[in-house]
């Protein structure tokens, strides 16, 4: 296959998903759908850094972070240091969680995603007033179940996963 | 593993000390932004970008909400025509009798040389978007600073207040809703007419602060805006005391009240604008 013309549909498949990610949270959500809404763009950005790690890191997850504080009205860093330390679990746990099969790399990517959860609700705790309750946590399950489904689509998809293929 | 392109022994910084460049970058955002605020030209270039997706992503479900409204059946309607137009016969009446009161006020304040009372705008706007209500339970509205708004004007729905808007883009603007923690409402109590203060606590009710032991307050009270503040016209319904409770430790009963606005349910609200001329003291 051709570098750059693989490089280009790549890029694509990135911005893409990245933008289907955006718009899904721009839906109308509310009620019991809000609260257990799944961080689409937290999975997205986890998902290709650890699939490309040199397209996307730090700075986008930097920037959707600070899109998803302009979001909830939040203050702005609290999501985009989040995202940040996210990325940087992810990458230190790279190569671990590549070997797995999409369910152990779902349960592993668990405590990663309650990490990031729980750094935004200490910068928010920090920053603004004491967060309402522990509702924030359960997006964190079903960004964990949102990983799997991918996980799991890619896997059948692509035969044996992404990895191999690049 | 090695990519082609890719260097096998790149150069550049390794991942923990890009790590702390971005959250030395992030916290100095955090500072930046909930001390000086200033980077509200961020938040406008973002609104900007994010409200035609709103809006597009939004319209299915207007469509499907209307095509619903579509299927109401024939006997429903005309029920609820004969409904409106009692409604609207005793409305008028009291509309007479509120004309008259009006001129009567009007006299008075003459009489004893009182400011008038401001005139009043109306925007109507509806809402857009919601996000997650962790730390202020806030909402996204589809008219701006170019429909007049500004920061501190009171949002009300037909059944009470809602909020105060918060912050201004051209073309949304937000809410903070009055049950959202620290937002803080002057009202008083329909029925004795003692002032005082509801905050929000955050679980989509208030408590009213600072309410001496002995004070006549109980369950079904109904709260008003008390129009002191300046902000707030006076009058407008804000929540029912659903439960008043003494603790032993406080010298203040604990009163909690249920907002009497649609908070979580309401689709169209309307900012009221008070006429600038008019509210200078």
């Amino acid at each position: 296959m051709n570098v750059a013309t693989h490089t280009a549909g790549s890029w694509r498949r990135i911005l893409g998903t990245l933008t289907l990610a955006v718009l899904l949270e721009q839906l109308p959500w509310s009620g019991p759908a809000l609260a257990l809404r799944p961080d689409f763009v937290l999975v997205g950005v986890l998902f290709w850094t650890l699939h490309q790690p040199a397209r996307i890191s730090f700075g986008a997850a930097f920037f959707l972070g600070l899109l998803a504080d302009f979001q909830d009205g939040a203050v702005f860093g609290q999501h985009a240091i989040a995202y940040v330390a996210g990325v940087y679990l992810v990458l230190f746990l790279r190569l671990r969680l590549l070997q797995f099969d999409p369910l152990r790399q779902a349960a592993q990517l668990l405590p990663i995603l309650l990490t990031v959860q729980l750094l935004v609700l200490l910068i928010g705790w920090l920053a603004v007033n004491p967060p309402t309750g522990l509702a924030m946590l359960l997006p964190v399950l079903s960004s964990t179940v949102l990983w799997y489904l991918i996980a799991l689509f890619v896997r059948l998809w692509h035969g044996k996963g992404m990895q191999d293929r690049a | 593993m090695a990519m082609p392109g890719q260097l096998m022994f790149a150069r550049r910084l390794g991942p923990t000390v890009r790590l702390l460049i971005w959250l030395l970058v992030g916290a100095s955002c955090v500072a930046i932004d909930a001390r000086y605020r200033a980077l509200d030209g961020l938040r406008s270039g973002f609104s900007l970008v994010l409200q035609p997706a709103r809006a597009i992503m939004r319209t299915p479900f207007d469509i499907a909400a209307e095509l619903g409204g579509f299927f109401v059946r024939h006997r429903l309607l005309q029920k609820e025509r004969d409904a409106l137009l009692t409604e609207r016969a005793r409305l008028l009446v009291d509309v007479n009798t509120a004309q008259e009161l009006v001129r009567e006020n009007a006299e008075l304040r003459t009489l004893l040389r009182l400011q008038s009372r401001p005139g009043q705008r109306v925007v109507h706007a509806a809402l857009l978007y919601r996000g997650h209500d962790w730390f202020a339970q806030r909402i996204t509205l589809d008219q701006g600073g170019g429909a007049g708004l500004r920061r501190g004007l009171p949002v009300v729905d037909a059944s009470g207040l809602v909020g105060q808007v918060s912050r201004v883009y051209p073309g949304s603007s937000e809410v903070m809703l009055v049950s959202s923690p620290g937002q803080l409402t002057p009202v008083l109590i329909e029925r004795t007419g003692q002032r005082g203060l509801a905050a929000g606590n955050g679980h989509s009710r208030m408590d009213l602060r600072y309410m001496p032991a002995q004070t006549d307050i109980r369950p079904g009270d109904r709260l008003l805006t008390s129009g002191i503040d300046r902000l707030y016209p006076a009058g407008i319904p804000v929540a029912r005391v659903s439960r008043v409770s003494r603790s032993q430790s406080s010298p203040y009963l604990r009163v909690e009240c249920l907002p009497l606005a649609g908070l979580d349910r309401t689709r169209a609200v309307l900012v009221l604008i008070a006429d600038p001329q008019v509210t200078q003291p």
